[in-house]
């Protein structure tokens, strides 16, 4: 493993999160926008339902799409693009994110950080900088430690998440608290008080239902999601 | 020995003079017997037929009559039919070296084995058409006609490169009728329901059901004229003055009808749905904005169609809402397209950015919208797959009397690309001289074919294509004269491929060598048009079959080559060219730099390029798509874009799921049936050929996040 360099001293790439992948053009991850994605390797959740688990499990096989490399083909895509959406793996886990949205932000490119909420104080001072003009967080159950970490895949500081939660609620930025829901995992009690948890006349709200194409935990492939019927019943709830 | 009355059963379908001068009707009659001696055998038949069926001499026809009655009375034959004295006789001709002979005399048909194979599997060459009586019928005629096509329309060496591959004569069994047809509702709005032999006549229509009534009754007549598409110019806008009577609920009740009444015209010919377009402008066009608007009753309303602008609107909304919601079942619906022109003038229309965003969402919840982008003054009609007529400006000044607005490709015809570049062996200089045969050659059989259509237009309202010859408005229904002829490609991809060692989207320099061979293949269709005085024009073949047998052919005639360029899964016999200039639809590339560089060979292909984007099980926001279809306009070439999502339908619980399963997430069964776009239109992958499941399998549907 590479040592994490100083920040003040280190070169610019060394710094940077590590780019795993990169979508040009996204029809899905922005709403109302068109969007480039980029993936950041490395996360601190391990929840059994992940579609990106190669960036989760085992980053460092995975070739790091240098940054420059990025700004080049954003660059082709000014006139076309929205803005760029920061994705995962968790980006926040990255001491050099601030650097990276910085130096897109000085190219005009507006900025969508999806996020897990486990470190409210990076989601804190970017806020603060106006770094963000989206932010979507999963929240990925109720705020009920041995639910959230059966859906997280590990334990997790809930007190960060609620921070993190109520700064976004005060943000005065557009944001979304979504969560992904199966059956094994979630029952209509939970949904219903995961709902409970936001101002909606604040936060927008949405659900996705579990995919059971490769997912982190093998198990999870056999599963289903939700019945067409019963995911539109729950998805009508925060609507 | 058996009973025969055969050379007179066979007579009419000697030669195309005959067949239209004579009642063809006993054509089929096949008489035979079990009686012992041979009643009604008249050996001056064989002769009657050879002396008018080819050039032999009296002398040898006599010989070889007597010669085939020898064969007969000593062989142990109990049945004797018609058809198998011809092969004797034809068995003979060949024997004696009298090979011109034999061709002329050749009788045209198929094998019982065929037949039977036919009856029972399902044909997968057009997957518009279902399997039925209705269906094989239409094979079966096909088969003949495309035969007869080969023997008699198109001489030896255009019929050998169809048959080898060079080339692709598409729509051979429909050699009787031209390709495809674009046209104005005006025509029936004027003159009402007046086709030649019908059983009655109908004025024009009062009221907006009836004048749909006459739409559909009228697409189904040129449904059995033409080949392919049946395309109809500014729908939403002709409909307009029959409109004022209804409140939305008829609107949308109408829209519901039309659909509807197109998407289930399976009763048809061969039981294929009408291949419709419907041609949709949420603006008035310029060139319709002063002309006099025909309302109920084919009479002028005294006001002008730019007048007509808010209840066009209306329609063109509440056709999207249709689409929206989809079948019963929830499917898209597969026709009529619905093809959206957008324009300069689009954006400078009030309300188009709702349409925008309305038409966008149909694109991702149904996929049903085309996008096509009129840039500048050009003003196009569409149809088939991404077939466009470019209006010219004899034809803007039709358009003040927008019934004579009528377009026809009379055929259309496709290189194969790749074989080209094997021939070739690197060198530039062969490649584009072979290039420059194959479309010399093109050119010949499509004047082939003009003269044909011509030979059967001559015989005006009495003759077969008395429908074509119909002249309500002072011309024929088919202008002969101002035909397109198109000519199309396959496999650009795989020609770069084998010339330069990659693929069109591996660098710039493949990119740029691809434009070249279509510049020359446009620059070629131009002198060659001057020259024959024939308009041909550059068309992205859609190839739903030609792409699959191309390569097929390739495989089994330069193997050693085509190996390493084909498509698809060799093993399970999937294989494909990428149609025409589109980049391998496998190839990683983000949804703008397809549309962007897939865009550069548009302008070069006047009539009509596609791109097509494929989704997946992804439903995209409708105003990224909006933000979308506007940027392609603003800054790419490119001609027409359509977003394919991809949907299971659950054969036992009857829903419609989004993405392709393998089992229905409603019910679980297993009895499910894809639905995307196959090349230019939605339909059922169950009827799919090997090739195009071969591209289905491959083709990027803008997920793969981490291998670029």
């Amino acid at each position: 493993m590479p040592q994490p360099q100083a920040f003040g001293s280190c070169n610019l790439e060394a710094c940077l999160p590590p780019i795993k992948g990169f979508l040009e053009t996204s029809f899905i991850d922005w709403p109302g926008k068109l969007c480039a994605i980029l993936f950041v390797g490395g996360c601190n959740f391990r929840c059994p339902f992940c579609h990106n688990h190669p960036l989760v499990l085992a980053p460092e096989g995975m070739e790091t799409i240098p940054f420059e490399e990025i700004m080049d083909r954003l660059a082709a895509r000014k006139n076309w693009l929205a803005g760029v959406c920061i994705s995962g793996g968790e980006p926040t886990l990255s001491p050099g994110l601030p650097k990276m949205i910085t130096r897109l932000k000085a190219e005009g490119w507006a900025i969508k950080l999806d996020t897990n909420g486990t470190r409210p104080e990076v989601l804190a001072q970017l806020l603060g900088d106006n770094l963000l003009d989206m932010v979507a967080m999963d929240v990925k159950a109720p705020l009920v430690r041995d639910k959230y970490e059966r859906c997280a895949g590990g334990p997790v500081n809930l007190e960060a998440i609620q921070e993190s939660i109520d700064l976004l609620s005060r943000s005065g930025i557009p944001h979304e608290f979504r969560m992904t829901i199966a059956p094994g995992l979630h029952t209509e009690e939970d949904i219903v008080a995961w709902i409970k948890q936001f101002d909606r006349a604040r936060s927008r709200l949405s659900l996705q239902n579990f995919n059971p194409k490769t997912t982190l935990d093998i198990l999870y492939e056999k599963e289903q999601g939700f019945s067409q019927e019963i995911f539109s019943r729950f998805a009508a709830m925060v609507a | 020995m058996g009973v025969v009355m055969p050379l007179n059963a066979e007579t009419a379908q000697a030669r195309t003079h005959q067949v239209v001068n004579e009642d063809s009707t006993d054509i089929a009659l096949f008489v035979r017997s079990s009686q012992d001696d041979m009643i009604g055998w008249n050996r001056q038949r064989i002769v009657d037929a050879l002396l008018r069926e080819t050039f032999l001499d009296r002398g040898t026809a006599e010989k070889i009559s007597r010669d085939i009655e020898v064969t007969i009375q000593a062989g142990k034959v109990k049945t004797i039919t018609g058809p198998l004295i011809r092969e004797m006789v034809n068995a003979k001709l060949l024997e004696m070296g009298l090979e011109e002979a034999r061709r002329m005399h050749t009788r045209l048909g198929v094998p019982l084995y065929d037949v039977d194979q036919l009856l029972v599997q399902h044909n997968k060459e057009n997957a518009n058409v279902p399997h039925g009586p209705e269906a094989t019928n239409l094979t079966l005629a096909e088969g003949i006609k495309k035969e007869y096509a080969l023997l008699q329309v198109f001489t030896p060496d255009v019929a050998d490169a169809h048959l080898s591959g060079d080339l692709h004569l598409h729509d051979l069994g429909f050699i009787d009728r031209p390709y495809c047809s674009g046209q104005s509702l005006e025509y029936i709005k004027k003159f009402g329901l007046n086709l030649p032999h019908a059983l009655s006549m109908a004025k024009p229509a009062k009221h907006a059901e009836v004048l749909l009534a006459h739409m559909v009754k009228f697409a189904a007549s040129l449904q059995s004229h033409f080949a392919g598409a049946i395309g109809w110019d500014a729908i939403n806008l002709f409909y307009a003055p029959y409109l004022e009577e209804l409140d939305d609920n008829g609107v949308k009740q109408l829209a519901q009808m039309m659909i509807y009444e197109f998407s289930q015209q399976a009763v048809a010919r061969g039981g294929q749905a009408i291949f419709s377009d419907v041609n949709i402008y949420w603006e008035v066009p310029k060139h319709f904005v002063d002309v006099p608007a025909i309302g109920p009753g084919g009479v002028y309303t005294g006001k002008t169609y730019g007048e007509y602008e808010k209840q066009a609107q209306r329609f063109a909304w509440a056709l999207f809402e249709v689409y929206k919601e989809g079948d019963a079942a929830g499917r898209p619906f597969f026709f009529p397209k619905p093809l959206v022109h957008i324009t300069e003038k689009f954006f400078k229309t009030e309300g188009h950015m709702d349409f925008l965003h309305h038409i966008c969402e149909v694109a991702s919840v149904k996929g049903n919208t085309y996008f096509v982008f009129d840039r500048g003054d050009t003003a196009k009609i569409s149809e088939c797959c991404r077939l466009s007529f470019k209006l010219e400006a004899s034809d803007l000044e039709d358009a003040k009397q927008p019934w004579k607005m009528r377009y026809s490709a009379l055929q259309n015809i496709t290189i194969n690309l790749p074989r080209l570049a094997f021939k070739a062996k690197g060198d530039d200089s062969v490649l584009f001289q072979l290039l420059t045969e194959k479309l010399q050659l093109a050119a010949k059989a499509h004047g082939q074919k003009k003269k044909f259509i011509e030979r059967l237009m001559s015989l005006g309202k009495g003759g077969p294509l008395s429908l074509l010859a119909m002249d309500l408005d002072g011309e024929p229904y088919l202008k002969l004269h101002k035909c397109s002829y198109l000519i199309g490609m396959v496999g650009l991809n795989e020609l770069i491929r084998v010339h330069l060692g990659e693929e069109l989207h591996d660098s710039e320099e493949s990119i740029k060598f691809g434009l070249k061979v279509i510049a020359h293949m446009n620059i070629v269709c131009n002198k060659l048009a001057e020259s024959l005085d024939m308009k041909f024009v550059l068309e992205q073949t859609p190839a739903e079959s030609t792409a699959f047998r191309f390569a097929k052919l390739d495989l089994a005639h330069f193997n050693e080559e085509a190996e390493k360029v084909v498509q698809g899964n060799r093993e399970k016999g999937e294989v494909y060219y990428s149609n025409s200039t589109l980049f391998n639809v496998g190839a990683n590339m983000s949804p703008i730099a397809r549309v962007e560089k897939e865009g550069l060979f548009h302008p070069l292909i006047e009539a009509g390029s596609i791109t097509h984007i494929w989704l997946g099980e992804a439903q995209p926001d409708k105003e990224a798509l909006a933000t979308f279809v506007i940027n392609v306009f603003k800054y790419t070439q490119n001609d027409q874009i359509a977003f394919s999502p991809e949907f299971t339908a659950c054969l036992e619980c009857g829903k419609t799921s989004r993405g392709l399963s393998e089992a229905c997430p409603y019910c679980q069964s297993k009895n499910v049936d894809g639905i995307t776009r196959i090349t230019g239109y939605f339909t059922k992958i169950s009827s799919w050929n090997k090739g195009k499941l071969g591209e289905l399998h491959d083709r990027y549907r803008n997920m793969d996040r981490f291998n670029n």
